[in-house]
């Protein structure tokens, strides 16, 4: 058994198929997903007047940046920053932890109870949060974990592992049993075959999965709202104090958003680099 | 086959590796959720605390006859079939194109997800100012290219909210399925795509005989998840259109959503329960996929 | 930083209080929202000085929470249910009943018959408490108000010929004289009425239910059926944006503020970005005459609730925002209407022309019926509304909806 897993190269594409099944379809995607970003940048450098002018600019006449001035200024919006990362990266990691052993379990044994706990995996994400919340509040409280980033940790990860256990257990079924057995043969135990052959095959699924996990938790309002308050606000909360009874203030909502996206991006684009650079370095080892 | 015969004989290490996902979560929603159970039984408005009780199945009743309930029961398929059947082709475009080579695309991967990154507050506010009927980016756009003449009331119209809605959560879920393809597609051995060269299969082929039953599971899982997400969403709705106008984007989510805020416990955790039976049935082809590939 | 300090700044002095506690060192924790940034630095500002001023060694440490489109009452709501409610917090009047049927609010009785201020508030607002209740007692305390008035943009009055109408009759007429297409491309340009047909206008809305002739009490009646129905016609015959059935208040305000629409109906609190904007071309008239007549006291209060520990201490800050330095300092901020006498003398109130407007229209201010079911009936006036806007039911249909979702078991 030796299965190779690498990268398939680059096919001899003509510049035809290239253009057509690559460029123009690239570009239209992006347009569509990047144009609402652009909005929301040019909405944050726009001035009051000109934003709500009836004629839609697309370049402010005269951009002001004073926004992100005032939002790191004043507003302090590094504070929620700080707070939701590390809500989300706790969270991710305590997520992915348990459920890709959790996931491991359902993909390769069979045991009784199985189904009914995957079931049951699955239904914990169909129940809206907003009926939960009483409860839950009261639990945090009794534990002593409100206004602690802790309680969000533990609120989130009640809907994070249920997915990612799903998740993973999707990947896993895609990867053929018959690699780890090789490697069990080969006289390697379970947990050894499991880091040395399907974590190398599992990383940019963990990755994606780790990413999901991170964005759920980056971006949650309704227990934030709830389990903290203003020493560990998080992002979407900070953003909504911005939308008050007398509107939205868009100039800074639009900057928080700004700056809330580009360390992400930023984040992934490296953390993905190294992934492929990983898997190209495994599939000429391997 | 070693690891299929382990069936035959109890072994703990399947629960001792189950134990921590599943502490985790039972531990901080089983009260809350029993709860809610139990409040789907009652009279549970928490306006009138003096005249809660059970009510024999009052709230079940109460929602059959309910054509608020029945419509939005219609809404959320149509939002689910049409917001998750969009992500889901166009992520998986996306992910084809973007799991081939060509300069920039490290940056293109990570751009990519920017509607995703986005936050959740932000999304809502943002395309309803885009599709607004007066200051609206998207008007002006489509008069300057001289498909519409007059401007549109895109969420204020009972024909032009649900789209709308819809092509939001679109937007938003599109990098979700890219992204978790494209994990998948990292993973299929590539020597399977060469032994479909050497078979002489077009492009077209292998994607049909190779790249998608490769991804069988990762597809299955990735769109069933997704159903659940999106027919539990409730933000974009929320606060794009809150439900309207006329109830025309009222799903059943975000009709659950407006009952707990008007503080109608009872009631809201009924329709939750049916909301989550009706996922239940839809999911069952699914589960049905998943347990029998394992033989079990 | 600023912000970061002044909390680690309360922080510190908290725990130095808790270290050297004596009988009269208490910490009340407020919870409050905020309409914007500024109004949330004023808030502060007030919190550090009340602390620095008070001297009975009480602080007080505020946590703000955003508003989120009511969403603030559900949270407060929870909190308190699940047991962690604050000493004091920012209160709407509407959620009421679903606060004291829990009994989750303090009697303020006692405390506001040994008060020495207590005549500074008006027995009117104290009435309007009271009913709010559904009681004999005061839960809720009076911090301001806001009266909903007509703004209009005297330069468009002008190139229309039309003058500030008197009667109820006058203002539907203007509506139509004020929508014009102002560049001839056959399109309206500017239209008369600014609609408010999502959250939050049943309040602009309720001016037509009592100028037609209706009242809260009987929706269901003829007088309320005609003022449904011009609310319609306004909207079917262009007189209003077609985006009225999903505008919320800011795209109310958004249009108004744009020259799109020649008037709306809004409060004060908006009156300092419209003077801004548009100087002396932007004024104000209370909703005229009709059958009857009406507008809405929008209002903020604060509460205080049972769990308190110090309720004489927490008093002292209710106090302090209702008739004391806070009183002034918020309501100069805000351009809110000041409920004690004291501060609604004083210059910078008596000469702003929103002022007046707002004091001239208190006669005929209201609020809604505060029930169990008012909660309910406000989530579903948008639906109920648009339906009828949309051409789906009748104005008589619509009116009996919002009747039995009022009175009705």
């Amino acid at each position: 058994m030796s299965r190779k897993y690498k990268i398939p190269k680059a096919t001899q594409e003509s510049t035809a198929s290239r253009v057509f099944l690559l460029w123009i379809p690239l570009i239209l995607f992006l347009v569509f997903l990047l144009f609402p970003f652009y909005w929301t940048f040019v909405t944050s450098i726009k001035s009051d007047a000109e934003l709500h002018s009836l004629t839609v600019s697309y370049w402010p006449a005269q951009p002001t940046f004073q926004a992100y001035e005032h939002l790191f200024g004043q507003f302090n919006f590094l504070h929620p920053m700080k707070n939701s990362l590390i809500v989300a990266l706790i969270t991710t990691i305590v997520s992915l932890t348990v459920s890709t052993l959790a996931a491991y379990s359902f993909s390769r044994f069979c045991f009784a109870g199985r189904k009914p706990l995957m079931v049951l995996f699955l239904t914990n994400n169909m129940f809206p949060n907003v009926l939960l919340l009483i409860p839950l509040f009261t639990i945090m409280r009794q534990i002593k974990l409100l206004y602690t980033p802790w309680a969000l940790v533990l609120s989130y990860t009640t809907f994070t592992i249920p997915f990612s256990v799903w998740l993973m257990n999707g990947y896993l079924n895609d990867i053929p049993m018959a690699l780890e057995e090789a490697a069990m043969i080969d006289g390697a135990n379970r947990a050894k075959a499991f880091i040395k052959v399907i974590l190398p095959v599992l990383l940019p699924c963990l990755l994606a999965t780790g990413v999901y996990i991170f964005m759920q938790s980056w971006n949650e309002y309704t227990f934030a709202v709830l389990f903290t308050n203003e020493k560990n606000r998080t992002i979407p909360v900070a953003l909504k104090m911005l939308v008050g009874q007398l509107g939205v203030q868009w100039d800074l909502i639009t900057a928080g958003g700004i700056i809330t996206v580009i360390p992400v991006c930023i984040m992934f684009f490296f953390a993905q680099k190294r992934l492929v650079a990983g898997l190209t370095a495994g599939a000429v080892k391997g | 086959m070693e690891l299929k015969s382990r069936r035959k004989r109890f072994n703990i290490y399947p629960y001792l590796l189950l134990a921590p996902a599943l502490i985790i979560m039972l531990s901080v929603v089983i009260v809350p959720i029993f709860n809610a159970f139990n409040m789907s039984f009652m009279n549970y408005n928490l306006t009138r605390p003096n005249k809660m009780g059970y009510n024999n199945f009052g709230n079940y009743v109460k929602m059959l006859n309910d054509s608020d309930f029945t419509g939005a029961l219609w809404r959320t398929v149509v939002w689910v079939v049409f917001g998750v059947g969009g992500q889901f082709l166009f992520g998986f475009m996306l992910a084809l194109i973007l799991n081939k080579y060509f300069r920039g695309r490290g940056v293109a991967r990570a751009v990519s997800l920017i509607p995703w990154v986005t936050p959740g507050v932000l999304i809502a506010l943002m395309w309803s100012w885009m599709f607004d009927g007066n200051y609206g980016v998207i008007n002006d756009l489509l008069m300057k290219l001289h498909l519409i003449d007059d401007k549109i009331a895109y969420l204020a119209r009972k024909d032009t909210a649900m789209p709308s809605v819809i092509i939001t959560i679109i937007w938003q879920g599109i990098p979700f399925f890219a992204l978790m393809i494209l994990a998948g597609l990292q993973g299929i051995p590539g020597d399977l795509y060469e032994a479909a060269a050497i078979d002489g299969a077009t492009g077209i082929q292998k994607l049909f005989y190779v790249t998608i039953p490769s991804l069988r599971n990762t597809i299955f899982v990735t769109t069933m998840l997704r159903v659940i997400w999106v027919a539990n969403s409730v933000d974009v709705i929320f606060n794009m259109t809150n439900g309207g106008p006329a109830n025309s984007t009222q799903t059943l989510a975000v009709y659950v959503y407006k009952k707990a805020s008007s503080l109608d416990m009872g009631y809201a955790s009924a329709m939750a329960i049916a909301l989550m039976l009706v996922l239940l049935v839809a999911a069952i082809p699914y589960l049905k996929s998943t347990f029998a590939e394992k033989g079990a | 930083m600023k912000k970061l300090f002044a909390m680690f700044l309360a922080l510190a002095m908290a725990l130095t209080m808790m270290s050297f506690a004596s009988a009269d060192d208490v910490t009340i924790n407020f919870w409050y929202w905020a309409d914007n940034d500024a109004y949330s630095q004023t808030m502060q500002e007030m919190i550090a000085d009340f602390n620095a001023t008070n001297g009975k060694g009480i602080t007080v440490v505020g946590q703000e929470y955003p508003w989120d489109g009511g969403g603030y009452s559900q949270n407060l709501l929870t909190a308190a249910l699940g047991g962690g409610a604050p000493d004091v917090s920012t209160f709407k009047l509407t959620a009421t009943p679903s606060f004291t049927n829990n009994n989750l609010l303090a009697n303020l009785d006692d405390l506001i018959a040994n008060w020495e201020d207590k005549d500074q508030i008006n027995e009117n607002l104290y009435t309007t408490m009271k009913k709010a209740s559904g009681t004999d007692s005061i839960y809720v305390m009076p911090w301001n108000t806001q009266v909903l008035y007509v703004y209009y943009r005297p330069s468009m009055f002008a190139e229309a010929g039309v003058s500030v109408p008197t009667t109820y009759e006058e203002f539907l007429d203007i509506c139509a004289k004020l929508t014009r297409d102002t560049d001839g491309d056959g399109k309206t340009d500017v239209y008369g009425f600014g609609m408010r047909g999502s959250n939050g206008g049943q309040e602009p809305w309720g001016c037509f239910l009592y100028a037609g002739g209706g009242d809260f009490e009987h929706m269901d009646s003829e007088g309320a059926i005609k003022g449904m129905q011009d609310y319609i016609d306004l909207y079917k015959n262009g007189y209003a944006p077609e985006t009225a059935p999903n505008d919320g208040f800011s795209q109310v305000i958004d249009n108004f503020k744009s020259g799109l629409t020649a008037m709306t109906i809004h409060h004060i609190g908006s009156s300092a970005q419209m003077m801004e904007l548009f100087g002396d071309d932007v004024d104000a008239f209370i909703f005229p005459q009709g059958v009857g007549r009406w507008t809405s006291m929008g209002d903020t209060e604060t509460v205080m609730f049972d769990s308190c520990q110090n309720k004489e201490a927490a008093f002292e800050w209710m106090a302090y925002l209702a008739t004391g330095k806070g009183q002034e300092t918020w309501c100069t901020v805000t351009g809110n209407v000041p409920v004690a006498a004291r501060v609604q003398a004083l210059p910078q109130f008596q000469e702003n022309r929103f002022m007046k407007v707002s004091i001239e229209g208190s006669p005929v201010a209201g609020i809604l019926p505060v029930l169990d079911t008012t909660t309910q009936w406000i989530a579903d006036w948008p639906a109920t509304i648009q339906k009828a806007l949309l051409g789906e039911t009748t104005a008589e249909e619509c009116m009996k909806t919002l009747q039995a979702a009022m009175w009705e078991e």
